[in-house]
């Protein structure tokens, strides 16, 4: 029992890991919310897309001295809009469409890093750096997060209409196109605060793995929620505690765990589970 | 004007621009396939999940392309399995699954960071690539084309007409089979030029391209590999002047193409579509 309080107490005892756990539980809370809709709506490739594509941005913010958030905000914008206008607008299928825009933008974003000289770090802005977190990057994370945590739940039901049944809503009398950009602009909201921790290239696990793993256990919305953050946080701040321990990044270790906790609700959940159904 | 041909000097440049236009070419030939058939997110899923084989392979000191190969294999398995079981949707079980193999192969790298240098594996170094990684990246894409080359109508008869292509006497499982193993294999390669990161522009966007500009699969294909092949020679060619980056350029350039079709192209493109709406709303004589 002892051990077990060490393993978690000695980490407590450093300032950078404080401020690391303290984001883990900002980030995980609100991926998780957002990851619900993206699986019910199937949207993980756009957020794969939109998490790529803010690499120009964050470069070009740098150049002109604006806050790297804002430019990774309007480049994963900008990613979901151009995919919009190139579909409709050509005989190009809606995925390949996304390819191309997203990886087009993560290519000029690396051609133009590597011009730039910047004081950031390229592995830092694609992986993460959870344990270099300062102070106001925490303060800029919690912001973000939790503006982007109130504004989706205080609309979830009618996000949640839309993933689910875009005619009906529309046929109620929601406005359809608004609440599209809405849950656009949430998800690069999201992808935005997340960036620091996980970086570029995980934040898509962040964003589909907590609904998944809720999705294997419940059938209602609300419980959903609540699993898919218990999910997040948990797996955040041991992942983060296990890295620690093993000197490894952070943001895979999340990760990992986040895919662990999914194998054994893959082969234990009570109903859908691999060794439910043969039990049954 | 001499220092244009610099580049065309030195040993390494050559070997990075024609394996860099072999990789672009076989790839591109597989991109009119996946294109077409709306499989765009196989293609990132492969690229991301063979990343932990890479780096294993480079800890053990075995080729990489074995390693490749067996990670993206179990990844394959992995999302097969989970896609029976569940009632996931296959947009998340490819996220949930890719993310978690790349994950792994990252704490690997951060855990042996002198062993495996997680830059290469992401976004590749054809510029510093070693012969040994040559050979294995020459053999994989020479196999590969020599194989479409042969099998590219049987292929596309099973992709686009399934019942005629059983009618006709083909198997079409065997063939997706040997269709995935080809992607596999030369996602591996393509590794090495673009990274992981951007495998997915390598194997979308020069198919995406050339289907704006033909109605035949024949020409398309041809195209295809022409726009591929090109734009990593070039993109090769053009990350001398840069010193580095060279998949993100190669990339840059498969896009800009793509946008120019979008507008120019002349049956399907943006300009010929507004000329057309403009001459339909003009009264008729």
């Amino acid at each position: 029992m002892m051990a077990i309080w060490d393993y978690v107490a000695e980490p407590l005892s450093y300032g950078f890991m404080q401020r690391a756990l303290v984001a883990a539980i900002f980030i995980g809370a609100v991926c998780s919310v957002l990851s619900c809709y993206l699986v019910l709506k199937g949207w993980a490739l756009m957020g794969d897309a939109v998490s790529h594509a803010v690499l120009p941005g964050i470069v070009i913010a740098f150049v002109l001295g604006l806050p790297l958030a804002v430019g990774a905000f309007v480049a994963g914008l900008l990613c979901a809009v151009l995919t919009g206008y190139l579909k409709d607008n050509s005989r190009v299928k809606e995925d390949t469409v996304m390819g191309i825009v997203f990886s087009g933008m993560f290519g000029f974003g690396l051609v133009l890093f590597t011009k730039v000289e910047t004081d950031q770090h390229l592995n830092h802005i694609l992986f993460g750096n959870m344990l270099g977190i300062t102070a106001s990057d925490l303060v800029q994370t919690g912001i973000v997060a939790g503006g982007t945590l109130l504004a989706v739940l205080a609309k979830r039901r009618d996000l949640l209409l839309y993933c689910f049944d875009p005619q009906h809503a529309r046929a109620i009398g929601l406005p359809v196109g608004v609440i599209h950009y809405a849950l656009l602009i949430l998800l690069a909201l999201t992808i935005v605060a997340s960036l620091k921790a996980v970086g570029i290239i995980l934040v898509v696990a962040m964003l589909v793995a907590p609904g998944a793993i809720a999705f294997l256990l419940t059938d209602r919305f609300e419980r959903m929620l609540v699993i898919a953050a218990v999910v997040a946080i948990g797996s955040s701040v041991v992942g983060t505690i296990v890295s620690f321990h093993i000197d490894g990044a952070t943001g895979p270790c999340i990760v990992l765990i986040q895919a662990f906790v999914f194998l054994l609700t893959f082969f234990f959940a009570p109903r859908r589970g691999v060794f439910a159904v043969r039990g049954s | 004007m001499s220092e244009l041909l610099v580049p065309f000097a030195y040993d390494y440049m050559l070997k990075a621009m024609f394996v860099s236009a072999l990789v672009g070419g076989v790839c591109a030939f597989l991109s009119a396939y996946l294109m077409l058939k709306g499989w765009s997110l196989m293609g990132d899923a492969l690229g991301h999940a063979v990343v932990p084989g890479v780096a294993g392979a480079y800890l053990l000191k075995v080729p990489y392309a074995t390693g490749a190969f067996f990670a993206g294999l179990l990844a394959a398995i992995g999302m097969i399995v989970v896609k029976q079981r569940t009632r996931l949707r296959e947009d998340a079980i490819i996220g949930l699954v890719f993310t978690s193999f790349f994950a792994a192969g990252l704490l690997m790298a951060s855990i042996n960071p002198t062993a495996v240098n997680i830059q290469t594996i992401a976004l590749g170094n054809i510029l510093g690539i070693s012969d040994e990684d040559v050979w294995q990246v020459v053999i994989i894409a020479g196999v590969s084309l020599t194989i479409l080359i042969l099998k590219w109508r049987d292929l596309m008869v099973v992709f686009f007409n399934e019942s005629h292509a059983r009618t006709v006497g083909l198997n079409p499982w065997a063939l997706k089979i040997l269709f995935f193993t080809l992607l596999a294999a030369c996602t591996v390669a393509a590794l090495q030029t673009v990274g992981a990161c951007l495998v997915i522009a390598m194997v979308v966007t020069p198919g995406a391209t050339a289907y704006l500009l033909t109605d035949r699969f024949g020409r398309l294909l041809v195209l295809s590999v022409a726009f591929g092949a090109t734009t990593s020679f070039v993109g090769a060619y053009v990350s001398y002047f840069l010193d580095g980056a060279t998949g993100g350029v190669i990339v840059t350039l498969q896009t800009l193409l793509f946008l120019a079709a979008f507008y120019f192209a002349p049956k399907h493109g943006r300009i010929a579509a507004r000329r057309r709406a403009a001459a339909r709303a003009e009264p008729a004589l």
